[in-house]
């Protein structure tokens, strides 16, 4: 993913999420939110198709 | 002989408490007047408990010359990362949202600290939320660095003052947290050792959470021994932590022979090793040889994945972050440090697939490192691949290339969050400019026996953990 989301296309997403935030309160983390959505898209090359998700983690 | 007791080792404090051969009143008073000369500068406490501390000391003083039983920490001060629940006191996590917050009761881990005798100095300073590695807060300021002379280094976090606290002789030991490397990070900045035992293997219940899954909780000493000593006292299974193991709690202190003949030690040098600078490389690797000479089998190993433990990592924490804080971000959103408020918004931006994914990823990534730990006892890698940054630095050139300083201080550590891994990071040298350097091993689930087995051996075999800063 290599979008460029402008601070208002953040507000409404926030929105949509629960949260009301102003653009200008986004603005800061623009920047961080395009290079955490490009870091989470490498994950969609992981061969993970056949994974277990894991929730826990050897509770014995 | 005269013993410096504010740099005794918790051991050696309970033994000589036991014996009478020091009273715990004496131990409290030397540390609480260290704590109020030194630490107006070095910033390791948020409240210090010094009247209920000296009661504390009082009783336990008095219980020892009636001869009442006493636990293996008897009268030994230790002090808390300020979100451990302490019945009465003040517990805030780093933040101004908390800051009148006073719990009912102890966290199941202060309890069984108390039960085993020892005496809560106080709480101690942290990033707000235990949501940074560098150490900084914008409330509070950040705890200064004891082996930074002028003052502009980081600590490391987010159990700062858990680190600065131990390596100025402000606390015989603390607790920390440890949800990206947030115990190992700043041992590892400060020159301490930092325990991140198996997840499940502590009781998370009264402990303020960053992220559920990945969230664990440990000890900050300034030897292996005491941290064996303390996790055998908090450790076990608590009805009140469904998270936690029903597995029995091990005597760790009986495991620690200062024997590795045999024992199998991965190196791991791809993405580990590659990253750090060259000073870290070096120190780590002369670790490794020291390992080798006293009979243990080292050989070299990779794991492949382990470079998407980045966005999985933060797929789930900043999620599950989110999801504790949705409250006060929607209600309280200015109160927060500026930093710390960034990383939470972030969590809205991450979707329910994106999340799974990550939780898909983790299994991956644990099953390699099972794989890896099949034909091994323990792996070792640097606890940070650089030393404490200074305070202003936001970039930093490490060994595979630029990075910002955030990224490079959790790299190394947070794969064994995600993993669940036990991992322990004990000092291995000092950069050029005295800053400590430090490295970590990690161990098969619920085996920190071994773990803590190798860690002690190697500081037999060395004297970095004995170095103290030079305090101004």
């Amino acid at each position: 993913m290599s979008e460029v989301f402008d601070a208002d296309a953040l507000s409404r997403a926030a929105r949509l999420a629960g949260f009301d935030w102003t653009p200008q309160e986004l603005e800061p983390a623009r920047p961080a939110v395009e290079a955490a959505l490009r870091l989470l898209a490498t994950l969609d090359a992981l061969p993970l198709d056949a994974v277990e998700p894991t929730t826990q983690y050897r509770i014995l | 002989m005269s013993v410096d007791l504010a740099f005794a080792s918790v051991i050696d404090l309970a033994r000589m408490i036991a014996r009478k051969e020091v009273s715990p009143v004496e131990v409290v008073r030397v540390h609480l007047e260290r704590i109020a000369a030194r630490d107006r500068s070095l910033r390791a406490y948020i409240t210090v408990c010094a009247e209920a501390a000296s009661e504390a000391a009082r009783t336990a003083e008095a219980a020892l010359m009636s001869g009442r039983p006493s636990g293996p920490l008897h009268g030994v001060p230790i002090a808390l990362k300020d979100l451990y629940d302490t019945a009465g006191v003040a517990t805030t996590a780093g933040s101004t949202i908390l800051a009148d917050r006073v719990p009912a009761t102890d966290a199941t881990v202060v309890r069984r600290l108390r039960e085993a005798g020892a005496i809560v100095l106080g709480k101690l300073h942290m990033v707000e939320f235990a949501y940074g590695p560098e150490g900084l807060n914008a409330h509070h300021g950040a705890p200064r660095n004891p082996w930074d002379a002028d003052a502009e280094r980081m600590p490391g976090g987010s159990s700062s003052g858990s680190g600065v606290a131990v390596a100025a002789g402000l606390a015989p030991a603390a607790l920390g947290s440890d949800t990206g490397g947030s115990i190992r990070i700043p041992a590892s900045l400060c020159g301490i050792t930092g325990l991140k035992p198996t997840y499940g293997r502590v009781s998370r219940a009264g402990v303020l959470p960053l992220a559920w899954s990945m969230d664990h909780v440990g000890p900050m000493t300034r030897t292996v021994a005491d941290s064996a000593l303390l996790l055998r006292a908090i450790a076990g299974y608590d009805p009140a932590d469904a998270s936690s193991s029903v597995l029995p709690v091990p005597d760790y202190l009986a495991a620690l022979t200062g024997d590795v003949k045999g024992l199998r030690v991965g190196l791991l040098r791809d993405f580990f090793l590659t990253s750090a600078t060259p000073e870290v490389r070096t120190a780590v690797e002369t670790a490794a040889r020291a390992l080798q000479g006293a009979g243990a089998v080292v050989d070299e190993v990779a794991l492949p994945n382990v470079a998407h433990v980045a966005a999985a990592s933060y797929a789930v924490v900043a999620s599950e972050a989110l999801a504790y804080h949705t409250s006060w971000l929607k209600t309280r959103a200015g109160d927060y440090d500026p930093e710390v408020r960034k990383r939470l918004q972030l969590g809205a931006f991450i979707s329910g697939a994106h999340y799974v994914r990550a939780q898909q990823a983790r299994a991956l990534v644990r099953d390699e490192i099972d794989a890896a730990l099949a034909q091994r006892d323990v792996l070792l890698a640097p606890a940070t691949p650089l030393t404490a940054p200074r305070l202003d630095e936001r970039q930093i050139t490490l060994g595979d290339g630029p990075s910002d300083v955030r990224g490079a201080l959790i790299r190394l550590t947070r794969p064994f969050n995600c993993s669940g891994h036990p991992a322990c990071a004990v000092p291995c040298g000092f950069s050029a400019q005295g800053l400590p350097i430090g490295m970590q091993l990690v161990g098969r689930p619920f085996d920190e026996a071994t773990v803590l087995r190798a860690a002690d051996a190697y500081q037999r075999l060395t004297d970095w953990h004995t170095r103290r800063p030079v305090l101004a």
